[in-house]
């Protein structure tokens, strides 16, 4: 219990630290987004107004009381309004994470699918064809970059197969086949990269886990091949995949931002991306203050994933 | 349930005809005979819809659907009536609108109080409008009858009618304007529902003042800020329109037999200077700089062929105050600008930095052709290519030597020159800083106050004279603006010139055919 008050000490901490260097990062960061609004398309707005504007944002106060009055905020669980047309950033944040969130689950799960099983078949005919061929698909999967991979899918088969549309995003509860159409894409190119790093840990975890004594115990035993996989390979290989899996998610969160920027898929990166293209200060911290949330949140699990796997953990 | 081949093969030759029976029912039920459902892929989602801001051109192209101001632009650019049907001055200063029969959405009629009450917003004290300097420069707003505007200037000023017929001039419905909706309009579509940040749908407006107008049942705008996605999304089907079409790819579309291409050299590129100190101070160097720059290579660089070289002001060609030798005045000239230089003490070069954004391709191509042509000048140029947020600041703040930008006048009346080169005007990242050219904030002020077009030619020759000669910006490269859309898209055309980014207010005439 107290390990468990500890750590979420230090989670809500850390959270905090994020959340100030955000604010204080983007607010020294040249341009502003009064300034910016009204320079759309090449205006040249006159300065009066843009300190008018700037004087209604709230922009004008010392930055100090900027960020008390944000923090202060904060901690009510009011992430502010967007400068740029006064939408509440939470609403915003409640509409796009899901679909974040959805876009990486459903890369995770392909890529478990594909990466766990291929990589234990790879391990266990080590240095044969199959385990040469997936291996330099791996390699392959993991140098090309996800921008390439989607405009390639985009190109073969939205444009010129015509099988799904070029991108974009069809609520689920509108249309759910439609819906589930749109996020293959996506999803498909995430896990091209993410299943090859499965692939590549699975692969060395099961062939060291393999080499262990208590698995030649096990076969010298008589056990049957796949139990010995299952109860005895697997159950210890699978713990560095969980952890690769966990740290990967939680890059991703911030980081499909070129996957939805290229299939138009409206999650919350793209949200975070036009926050800071247009110095959007409320929203650029309420967005990395999720994602940090939801880090900090992600490891905590992982933590309690690896007592469920490992005994060790859960009783030492 | 069995079914013979016979039977199937019936069923399967019908299923067409059942299609066709059903989009006739379709286009029947549509209200008043409006028939077909138009989507948009739009470059950019509207950052900001209140009235009277200019938010950009992407938002024009969404707020000139769902609005309409008193005047607009035709195909052919010219002005035209919207909620003012015809409108004419009245002695110097005076300006009369006489008002449509007209309605708001809400069914609300629109009139001359209307009408006063939004520019009554716009001049406001603590307005963010747009256009709020301007309306400065209105002496009183008298709404004699309930269908007539009179605007009395403080001056002559001949540009007022082109005032009201930008996006940024909409009038809405008074008191519906809140800063977490939609102000109600009276365009020829009206507002159904939106997502922030993703898409904009709207449906025709029953009571719209042009009989038979819009011809489309609904529009709906998905933003796709990725170029070649929103290219994809086009040959894909996804949507029918697209604006901004990324010059790479508009040869491939013009190939395509199920696409239109419709362009315009519209916008364009051009430096500006910091003349406070530093070689761009002098004239003769600004000016070398304009007779050392190869324009076509930009036009090839930055544009992939698709512009012309802008060897002068960018007055389009084709317009009254176009003049085909001033048009050619900073002709390339690689021996003038190496006397310019020598004239001015510099024969051996210097160092300097020119400012652009690596956020947009043809700003950054554009800064590097520059880069390479000024080396003949012996003039060593780093580059300094922030995000464009970063470069925006810099360049109101005046912190660089000089810079490259793109922009496109407001209208095709040349005192739009003035936003470019009055320097008299407030500093801006679109001028040059602290440069001063002698005569020239008077004679644009004349030019705006003369109702005479050969007296105005007059003026503005003298304008191009000047600046030709002072160079307080440098004209680089037209650049070709383009919308690509469906074969079957008829009634919507790219306004030439600099007009294009009024181009939305003509979907009002569009169909699917």
């Amino acid at each position: 219990m107290e390990w468990f008050a500890k750590r979420l000490g230090i989670s809500v901490l850390l959270v905090w630290i994020v959340a100030s260097i955000v604010f204080l990062a983007i607010h020294l960061v040249p341009g502003d987004p009064a300034e910016l609004l009204l320079s759309q398309g090449g205006a040249a707005p006159d300065p009066a107004i843009v300190e008018d504007l700037r004087d209604q944002l709230g922009l004008n106060r010392p930055v100090l009381e900027q960020y008390l009055h944000s923090m202060a905020n904060l901690l009510r669980g009011d992430l502010g309004n967007s400068l740029m047309d006064g939408a509440p950033i939470a609403g915003e944040i409640a509409t796009r994470l899901p679909r974040t969130l959805e876009l990486i689950g459903a890369a995770a799960l392909i890529s478990v699918l594909i990466g766990v099983s291929t990589g234990t078949l790879a391990a266990v005919a080590a240095g044969g064809p199959f385990d040469r061929v997936a291996s330099a698909l791996a390699g392959l999967g993991l140098s090309v970059p996800v921008f390439v991979i989607g405009t390639l899918a985009i190109l073969g088969f939205a444009q010129t197969l015509r099988w799904v549309p070029a991108g974009g995003f069809v609520a689920f509860s509108q249309d759910p086949v439609q819906h589930l159409i749109m996020l293959a894409m996506p999803a498909g190119t995430i896990a091209v990269g993410l299943s090859s790093t499965l692939f590549r840990v699975t692969r060395s975890a099961v062939l060291e886990v393999t080499m262990r004594d208590h698995v030649r115990t096990a076969r010298s035993k008589g056990l049957s091949f796949r139990r010995i996989l299952t109860r005895h390979i697997l159950r210890n290989a699978l713990i560095p995949v969980v952890t690769v899996l966990a740290l990967n998610l939680g890059t991703l969160l911030g980081g499909t931002v070129l996957v939805e920027y290229v299939f138009n898929w409206p999650g919350l990166s793209g949200l975070l991306v036009d926050a800071v293209n247009a110095r959007d200060y409320p929203a650029v911290v309420g967005v990395v203050l999720v994602i940090s949330i939801l880090f900090v949140t992600l490891n905590f699990v992982v933590d309690m994933l690896y007592a469920v796997l490992d005994p060790r953990v859960r009783h030492g | 349930m069995r079914m013979s081949r016979r039977g199937f093969l019936v069923a399967g030759a019908s299923l067409p005809l059942v299609g066709m029976a059903g989009k006739v029912m379709a286009q029947a039920a549509g209200a008043g005979g409006r028939a077909g459902n138009l989507t948009i892929g739009l470059s950019t989602y509207p950052p900001n819809l209140q009235p009277w801001v200019n938010a950009g051109a992407a938002t024009g192209s969404v707020t000139s659907l769902i609005h309409r101001g008193l005047l607009s632009y035709s195909a052919e650019g010219q002005l035209q009536g919207e909620l003012a049907e015809s409108w004419e001055r009245d002695g110097d200063t005076g300006w009369v609108f006489h008002l449509r029969d007209a309605k708001f959405h809400n069914g609300a009629p629109v009139t001359a109080e209307d009408v006063k009450w939004n520019l009554d917003q716009i001049a406001g004290e603590k307005s963010t409008a747009y256009m709020r300097n301007q309306f400065q420069g209105v002496e009183k707003i008298e709404t004699p009858d309930a269908r007539t505007v009179r605007l009395i200037m403080k001056q002559p000023t001949v540009t007022v009618p082109d005032w009201f017929a930008t996006y940024y001039m909409p009038i809405v419905a008074p008191g519906t304007v809140s800063r977490d909706s939609i102000a109600v309009g009276a365009g020829p579509f009206k507002l159904k529902s939106l997502e922030r940040g993703v898409s904009i749908d709207l449906e025709a407006f029953d009571g719209f003042y042009k009989p038979g107008m819009p011809k489309l049942a609904t529009v709906r705008i998905v933003a796709y800020p990725d170029e070649n996605l929103r290219v994809a999304a086009l040959q894909s089907g996804d949507v029918d329109l697209i604006d901004y079409v990324p010059w790479a790819a508009m040869g491939q579309i013009e190939q395509d037999k199920n696409l239109k291409l419709d362009t315009t050299l519209g916008p364009f590129m051009y430096l500006t200077f910091n003349g406070r100190s530093g070689p761009f101070s002098d004239a003769r160097v600004r000016r070398a700089v304009a007779l050392a720059v190869n324009r076509n290579d930009i036009v090839q660089s930055a544009f992939f062929g698709r512009g012309g070289a802008l060897e002068g002001l960018p007055l389009p060609e084709g317009t009254p105050y176009y003049d085909e030798a001033r048009s050619r005045g900073w002709r390339r000239d690689l021996d003038a600008a190496k006397a310019l230089l020598a004239e001015a003490g510099m024969a051996g070069g210097f160092s300097c930095t020119l400012l652009s954004t690596a956020q947009y391709g043809m700003h950054k191509n554009t800064a590097e052709v520059v880069q390479q042509n000024l080396a003949d000048l012996g003039i060593q140029v780093a580059l300094n290519m922030p995000d464009w947020a970063t470069r925006v600041a810099v360049g109101n703040r005046g912190q660089y030597e000089f810079s490259v930008n793109g922009t496109a006048m407001e209208s095709a009346d040349p005192d739009s020159l003035s936003a470019l080169i009055d320097d008299a005007a407030a500093p801006s990242y679109i001028r040059s800083t602290g440069i001063t050219v002698p005569g020239l904030s008077a004679l644009l002020q004349r030019g705006r106050a003369e109702f005479d077009q050969e007296k105005r030619r007059a003026i503005y020759a003298q304008v191009e004279d000047l600046v030709l000669e002072q160079a307080p910006i440098v004209g680089l490269a037209w650049r070709s603006q383009g919308f690509a859309m469906k074969a079957n898209l008829q009634g919507f055309t790219n306004i030439p010139g600099p007009l294009s980014f009024y181009s939305a207010t003509t979907l009002e005439n569009a169909f699917l055919a």
